[in-house]
Formats: structure tokens, sequence, C-alpha cells
């Protein structure tokens, strides 16, 4: 017999048992804050002129929405790596918080593309269908909603598990349309697109290893994270190569020259070293910490 | 004989705010102790110790006054796309490291003899006035400045080109310790720009050397910049240090990183839109208002007769 959930069970800060849970409740507040700091923003500054979002606040609002859809679609696809990479189980119960903040994030970045449109829908929908770049963004809204609606407990019921997984294996190639997106609307410099890029590959990278068995390990890690920088740096390449009209041969020099800048493709190696190292200390503790509690003697490091 | 003939999008001189009550309301406003106006302190600071301090304010031409709303200067100097100093708009106190005297200014290329004379030297040699200008980006925004500067051509004069000289090509300094994003070596630094010289020529065609009635900020591209009122903001580039006349058509900035979005001509067309977003709005600065654009940039008067049979080439791009 189906049961019909209580408010308290369905308030997203509770546990499935309607009890307050302080994790899902500060993650509910981390993911809220960014929309908090651009709301904090648009109401500070030069009354008489201009708010803290500057001259073209509409602007400015919807590249930093943007910019957190982003984020937060590459911190859901971390969820499953760092729960078996840190043995950090109760992270399931915050990948659905985080999706749909994705979602929220992503919806208020078209709103305020409306609002920069004066509100002009059949401008929107000409737009939509002659750029290419909102084009993709769209698409990647469309596959959002749909992954959103069907994220409820009742819509996993309704479709079953498999089915539900399935579908939901839609976010690995939502991901990758947005970031297309954030490259294509960028005007010449795409540092921000290529590290997103970076850490996408290093995040996909990882599910393509544990089907093969690898699922943690400090040499496969390594190996992950070296390829994953490659493959930043040649697409970088490429993307100036086919896209604009800069020197390649310039782009891949630019990752031996630290004058300026730390390239994207050494900050996706450095975070995928970081995550590789500290799993390697938390399985060492671990194993540490049962070997400490069943045979102190043979702990050998 | 000169007949001005008014737009229908133009509005009274009347109606334009005068900039003494934009300075006024800068004073109420810093004195009620808000953030911006500070920012502006270390520019009116360093205004009064400019050696051409005392060439500003410049008579107003009255031929280029009938405009908008003024910008504030807040924004204008604020909001400034300077890659030289950053990706971002926000680069108005990185800019503040560029040392602007001395200031070399070399002309060369086809001209009866090359010259280097110092900044404060030729801008003496210069008939200064003030232009209200309307300024078109590329990127859909517009503002509307009050320039002091020399007509393009008196340069032109000055330098005594040759007959076969087709173009100026202009170039922005290039100082990597100072500037950092010209460390960015993938970049084809330093900035260059270019005209046709029926272009140069045309009395719109402006080099500025202040704006709001002294010298003009690092940020907007001290000491000297061009600024082409008809044409997308690009194409007036900041802080020049070499004017060159050629007979072939310089490659610009721009259009070497991304020559399917930005070309040599660039002029104001609303009806021709950037490959990513339609030219056919603006966004104005001074007001906020999402407002038409139109064809160069309302300078139609003035220029379109400058492009009389080039319809085959891109102008507009």
């Amino acid at each position: 017999m189906a049961q019909t959930k209580t408010i308290a069970q369905k308030l997203p800060w509770n546990d499935r048992a309607g009890r307050f849970a302080p994790f899902k409740a500060t993650v509910l507040v981390l993911v809220t804050l960014p929309a908090l700091w651009l709301l904090y923003r648009s109401l500070t500054g030069m009354p008489a002129e201009q708010t803290a979002l500057g001259p073209r606040p509409y602007i400015e609002a919807i590249h930093f929405v943007g910019d957190w859809t982003i984020y937060l679609l590459l911190v859901t696809l971390a969820v499953t790596p760092a729960r078996r990479l840190f043995d950090w189980s109760k992270l399931i119960q915050v990948r659905r918080i985080i999706g749909v903040s994705a979602l929220c994030y992503i919806l208020l970045h078209f709103v305020l593309y409306i609002f920069d449109s004066k509100l002009d829908l059949g401008f929107v929908a000409t737009e939509i269908v002659t750029r290419i770049y909102l084009t993709i963004g769209f698409v990647a809204l469309l596959g959002l909603i749909a992954l959103g609606i069907t994220s409820t407990d009742g819509w996993v019921k309704r479709l079953g598990g498999v089915r539900w997984s399935r579908l939901h294996k839609l976010i690995y190639f939502i991901t990758p349309l947005a970031i297309l997106h954030y490259y294509m609307q960028s005007k010449i410099d795409v540092t921000q697109p290529v590290l997103v890029s970076g850490l996408y590959f290093w995040l996909m990278g990882y599910r393509i290893m544990a089907r093969r068995g690898y699922k943690e390990g400090f040499v496969p890690l390594t190996i992950l994270s070296v390829a994953a920088a490659l493959l930043t740096v040649v697409v970088e390449a490429a993307w100036y190569g086919i896209a604009t009209g800069v020197s390649v041969e310039r782009v891949l020099m630019a990752n031996l020259d630290f004058s300026f800048q730390i390239r994207p493709a050494w900050w996706v190696l450095f975070a995928g070293l970081a995550v590789t190292v500290a799993s390697e200390i938390r399985k060492r503790a671990k194993f540490g910490g049962t070997a400490a509690r069943g045979a102190p003697a043979g702990r050998t490091g | 004989m000169y007949v001005k003939r008014q737009k229908g999008w133009e509005i009274p001189e009347r109606l334009a705010t005068p900039e003494s009550v934009y300075l006024n309301r800068r004073q109420i406003l810093a004195a009620s102790g808000f953030g911006m106006a500070a920012a502006a302190f270390p520019r009116l600071a360093s205004a009064e110790t400019d050696p051409s301090a005392d060439l500003y304010p410049a008579p107003r031409n009255s031929k280029y006054t009938i405009e908008r709303e003024v910008t504030p200067e807040a924004i204008n100097t604020n909001y400034n796309n300077f890659y030289e100093f950053g990706t971002h708009k926000n680069i108005a106190s990185a800019a503040e490291a560029l040392p602007i005297r001395p200031w070399e200014v070399k002309i060369d290329g086809l001209v009866e003899t090359e010259i280097t004379t110092d900044f404060d030297t030729l801008i003496r040699k210069m008939p200064l006035e003030e232009r209200l200008y309307r300024h078109r980006c590329v990127e859909a925004w517009s503002m509307t400045v009050p320039w002091t500067g020399f007509p393009v051509a008196e340069l032109v004069k000055f330098a005594k080109p040759l007959g076969d000289a087709t173009y100026l090509r202009m170039e922005t300094f290039m100082m990597p310790d100072v500037a950092t994003g010209q460390k960015q070596i993938w970049y084809p630094w330093p900035y260059v720009e270019g005209i046709s010289m029926a272009e140069a020529t045309n009395d719109l065609a402006f080099l500025v050397t202040g704006a709001y009635g002294k010298p003009v900020a690092k940020s907007m591209g001290a000491p000297l910049r061009l600024h082409l009122p008809w044409k997308y903001g690009f194409k007036s580039i900041k802080s020049i240090v070499k004017f060159t006349f050629t007979d072939e058509q310089p490659v610009n900035f721009w259009q070497a990183l991304a020559a399917d979005e930005y070309g040599f001509w660039a002029n104001v067309n609303p009806d021709v839109p950037h490959p990513r977003w339609s030219q056919a709005s603006e966004r104005d600065l001074t007001t906020n208002d999402r407002i038409p654009t139109v064809i160069f940039n309302g300078y139609g008067e003035y220029v379109a007769d400058l492009y009389a049979g080039m319809e085959d080439q891109p102008i507009y791009m």
C-alpha cells in the first residue's frame, strides 16, 4: 500500500523519517549561498547610479548564475566518486539537493536572460533558434528540467530503479552541453570553460575506470589525473585552433609560462592529485585504524 | 552653410545634463560617503599634476553636442574593455600602474619625414575642443562621453603623409611588466587598429586626450586614444604610441583573434547581427534602458558617403 508522505518527510532538510537532518540542511544552505550573494549584490552599491552588479546588472547576474549552474553540475557528478574514494556514503542523501539546485540556477539564468531581452518572448525564441550556442544551452535546460521533474521518490518508484538510473545518466551529456555553451559564449578567453571541462574529464574518466574495476588506488588515480590534464591541454589548444585565430603553438607554450597565471590544465592535475593523495590518506587511516584495533604490531605503514 | 537636421531619436541639448550638475552630484555622493565616488579621488589628484591639465576644459564644439544624457564619469571610468590589464571590465585600478609620462609618439611609414615627438609637445600643437559622442560597444551596450581632443585630420596634416598612403595604422604601448595582460603570450600584442585615409580625414574621427573636462583617465586609454563614434568600440584604440601611414590594410587585434566576428570596418548596423548576438538594440549604461541601435550609430549624415560603392565589402563587421 502506497503511503502518503507527511509534510515533515517532504521537507528537503529532513530525513525520510521526517526528522531534521543537519547534513542535508547544511548542504541546502551551501547551495543557496551563491543566490543570496547575488541578491545582496543586486540590492547594494550605489543607489543613485548602479548596484554592486555594475552597469550591466543583468549580464553580470546571468554570467554569475550560469557559472554556478556548471559548478553545481560538476559537484553532482563528483558525488559518486567521492562516496567511493572517501568512503562517504552519506553523500547520497544530498545528491538530489545539489542536482535540483543546478536546475534552479539554470532556470534563473534563463529567466534573467528573458528579463534582459525586455520580456520579449518572440525575440528570445528567435535568438534561441538562430544562435547555436543558445540552442545548445536551451537543450541543456530542457534536459535538466526533465531530470528535475523525475527527481522525486514518486518518479523513482514509477520508473523503477534501473530505468530511473538510466534516465538520470543524461546528466553525463547535459553537463558537456552546458560547458560547450560556456565555451561558445566566451568572447575569446576560454580559461574558465577549459578548467571546468578538465574537471569534467576527470569525473567521467573516473567512471570509465571504475567500470573496468579500478575504483581506487594511488596508481590508477594518478594516471587518471595526468590523463585528464593532458586531455585538457589538447582540448584547449584545439578550441583556440579551430574556433579562433589564436596561435595553437603559443597556447601550448603558455602551459609552461607561469609569469601571468597557472594555466587550467595544471589546476586539473593539482585537483586530481589532491583527490588521489587525500583518498590514499583516508584509506591508510582506515586500514591503520582497523589494524590498530586488530593487531597493533602489524602496522608497518 | 551647415544645416543641422534634427533626427527623431535625438534629444535637444537643453535636456542633456550639464557636466557641472554631474560633478555636483558626485560631490554630494562623496560627501554622503558612497564608495564609488571615493574611487575617483586618486584620478582627480593625478589630473591636477598632469602637465597638460591647464588645457582643460576646452571649448565645446557645438556641432556635436546634441546627445543623449551624458554617462556618469564613475561608470565610464570603471567599465572598460582594456585587455592589456585584464579580460574583465574592472581594470581601472590595474590601469593606474600605466606610466603616462614621458610618453613618446612615433609617426612613420609613408610620410615625408618620420617624426618622434613627446606627447606634451604634440598636444600643444593641436586645436583642442570638447565633443559629446555616443560610444557603441560591439557587445551591445553604449555610453555617452564628453571627450576632449582634436580631429585625426589635424594629426594627418601634421604628419604630412605621402600621396600613396591609403591607411593609417595605430599601435598601443607594449609594457608587459606593467600591463600584465600582455603576458598572455597567445594574444597578438600590441593592440593594433587601422582606418582608411578617407576615414582618418573625416571630421568625426577624433583623437582623445581628455574626458569630463580633464585629462583622460588611464582606464579609458590615457594619454592619447582614438574615438570613432560610428564604429564599434574596439576600433577606438587606447593609449597610442605609434601612427604608421601605409598602403596596406592593417589587420586589427580583434580581426586577428576572431576574423569571423570582428572585421576591419566594423561600422554600426542594427540589421547585421554579430554571429553570437543581435545588434538590433543596445543597453544604454546611463539609463540602463535597452534602446534601438541606429545605423552608423546615428552618424550616417557625416559618414555614410565614405562607404558608397563598397557594398561588396564587409563594412558592417
